[in-house]
């Protein structure tokens, strides 16, 4: 499963979690090590439900940073879960 | 079971990196000050690896345990544990590797780890499955377990058994199957060498088929009991090149189901392993009985003296004990590391591999081909590849020239 297509609804693997340490920036914890996340990355991981598509994930993020090429976002975000997927911390659903 | 490499998790060589999106990209870890570091500019410990006991159903042959072993009467209560995982979280530690020694040994387990979650760490078991009963697991699952990894020593019970020194094959089968049906994630690992990699491509089909995220392939580390084991265990030059073809293809062919994680044998490396991410830099563990060591093998360096958990705080002894302080940063290094580029990459390899062949703590690892050493480390592969009774398990001199195990026993 390379590539999510809009469909896809991204879930967080088993082993995988948003770190819940109060006072400290958001990390994604996996068996291989941390994830800093802030910005775009940490709402694209906590919209990592299992539910929301793909698609949705996108629209969202396109709808709050208007700034940016709606395309890159769409890509970039496609790209992100992706590579979190080849290190089995993200799964399609 | 033991990990029989030190948990390599924050220094893993091919990290690709992630791009986040909109931005630059970040690196997870925080960056090394690039100059001399002093205990002021150290974060951390990123993981504290608890050896819960040295006590193990198995023994295996290339296991990483010290070769005197800490004893039962000697382990810390789980009160202790409990005390040390608090003060790891307050120091920043994100994970704990609860390992042995079998860890299942300790019936507090399941409250060592409820404890460890209640501290806000994830949570890694590392285990051979022996002991691990469903209602266990249950519980386990239940007190928050993060992820489990679980070893094998083959992929056919015959030879996994000869490695173990156990009758355990058939049983880690039974307990793969009960851990992917839970959420929790699932590793399997096996320790290759000489004995087992003709069979690579079926160790990597098992782990697909018992339902795990991941497989690690990690070549055997030559400390403690597999340092006992050498000969019969470092692989040839050929195995070790059809190993990577092997590797690099299951990777291609199971991106994003089956994560493939592989540590190399540095005998073979051009250039050391950043041993534990750095003396003193990311890693610390505590020893069954409290004692706090930089790595797993430290012990074996002489005039090093190790403070103990319960006698004073992580703190302290992460930040301002002689022990940890040896070797970490630069100013201990000899040439060729001292102006060497790669110092800040590798921190001059391992202390305990440098002791071992080298004679000295403080020298380049001989397995660097920049060390004027490296001939300990040619001369001992050449008897490798060049000896023509090595058995490679695929020859039917195979049965007849089995190797005189040493095996690793159980502490009092």
């Amino acid at each position: 499963m390379p590539r999510p297509t809009p469909e896809s609804k991204p879930r967080l693997a088993p082993g995988c979690r948003l770190s819940d340490a109060a006072g400290q920036e958001a990390t994604l914890l996996m068996p291989e090590g941390a994830l800093k996340l802030r910005g775009p990355g940490l709402q694209i991981i906590r919209a990592c439900d299992g539910q929301t598509t793909l698609a949705e994930i996108v629209k969202t993020l396109q709808s709050q940073f208007r700034q940016a090429d709606p395309k890159k976002v769409e890509s970039d975000t496609a790209e992100f879960l992706e590579q979190l997927n080849a290190r089995r911390a993200v799964d399609f659903e | 079971m033991s990990p029989q490499v030190p948990p390599a998790r924050p220094e893993r060589s091919r990290r690709a990196s992630l791009p986040a999106p909109f931005e630059q990209s970040r690196n997870p870890e925080p960056q090394p000050d690039r100059g001399p570091q002093n205990a002021a500019c150290i974060i951390g410990p990123l993981a504290l690896i608890a050896e819960i006991t040295h006590r193990c159903p198995l023994h295996c042959v290339y296991c990483s345990n010290p070769l005197e072993m800490k004893s039962r009467a000697a382990e810390l209560s789980t009160a202790q544990w409990i005390t040390v995982f608090e003060q790891a979280a307050k120091l920043g530690t994100m994970q704990v590797d609860l390992t042995g020694g079998e860890p299942l040994a300790r019936i507090d387990l399941t409250e060592l780890i409820a404890a460890a979650r209640a501290a806000k760490l994830y949570t890694n078991l590392i285990t051979s499955g022996i002991g691990l009963t469903q209602e266990r697991l249950n519980a386990l699952a239940h007190a928050g377990l993060d992820h489990i990894q679980l070893s094998f020593q083959d992929s056919a019970a015959a030879p996994a058994d000869e490695f173990a020194g156990a009758n355990a094959h058939e049983k880690k089968l039974s307990i793969a199957a009960a851990i992917a049906k839970h959420r929790i994630g699932f590793t399997l690992n096996f320790v290759v060498h000489r004995g087992n990699l003709a069979r690579l491509d079926e160790m990597i089909a098992l782990a697909e088929n018992l339902g795990a995220q991941r497989v690690e392939i990690a070549h055997v580390q030559y400390y403690g009991w597999a340092a006992e084991n050498r000969s019969a265990l470092l692989p040839t030059r050929a195995q070790l090149d059809r190993s990577l073809e092997i590797i690099q293809a299951a990777e291609a062919r199971l991106r994003g189901r089956l994560r493939v994680e592989y540590v190399v044998p540095d005998y073979y490396a051009r250039y050391p392993k950043a041993c534990m991410g750095g003396w003193g830099r990311k890693l610390m563990l505590i020893d069954p009985s409290g004692e706090a060591l930089p790595c797993h093998a430290a012990r074996t360096i002489p005039n090093l003296h190790f403070e103990n958990v319960t006698k004073h705080s992580l703190e302290w002894i992460w930040q301002e004990s002689e022990s940890f302080q040896k070797f970490r940063g630069e100013n201990w290094m000899q040439e060729p590391c001292r102006t060497c580029d790669r110092r800040t990459l590798d921190f001059g390899g391992c202390r305990c591999q440098a002791l071992m062949l080298a004679g000295d703590a403080a020298a380049t690892d001989p397995v660097c081909s920049l060390s004027p050493k490296h001939e300990l480390v040619t001369s001992i592969l050449y008897r490798v590849n060049e000896s023509p009774e090595i058995d490679t398990g695929s020859s039917q001199m195979a049965t007849l020239v089995r190797p005189s195990w040493i095996y690793r026993p159980n502490p009092s």
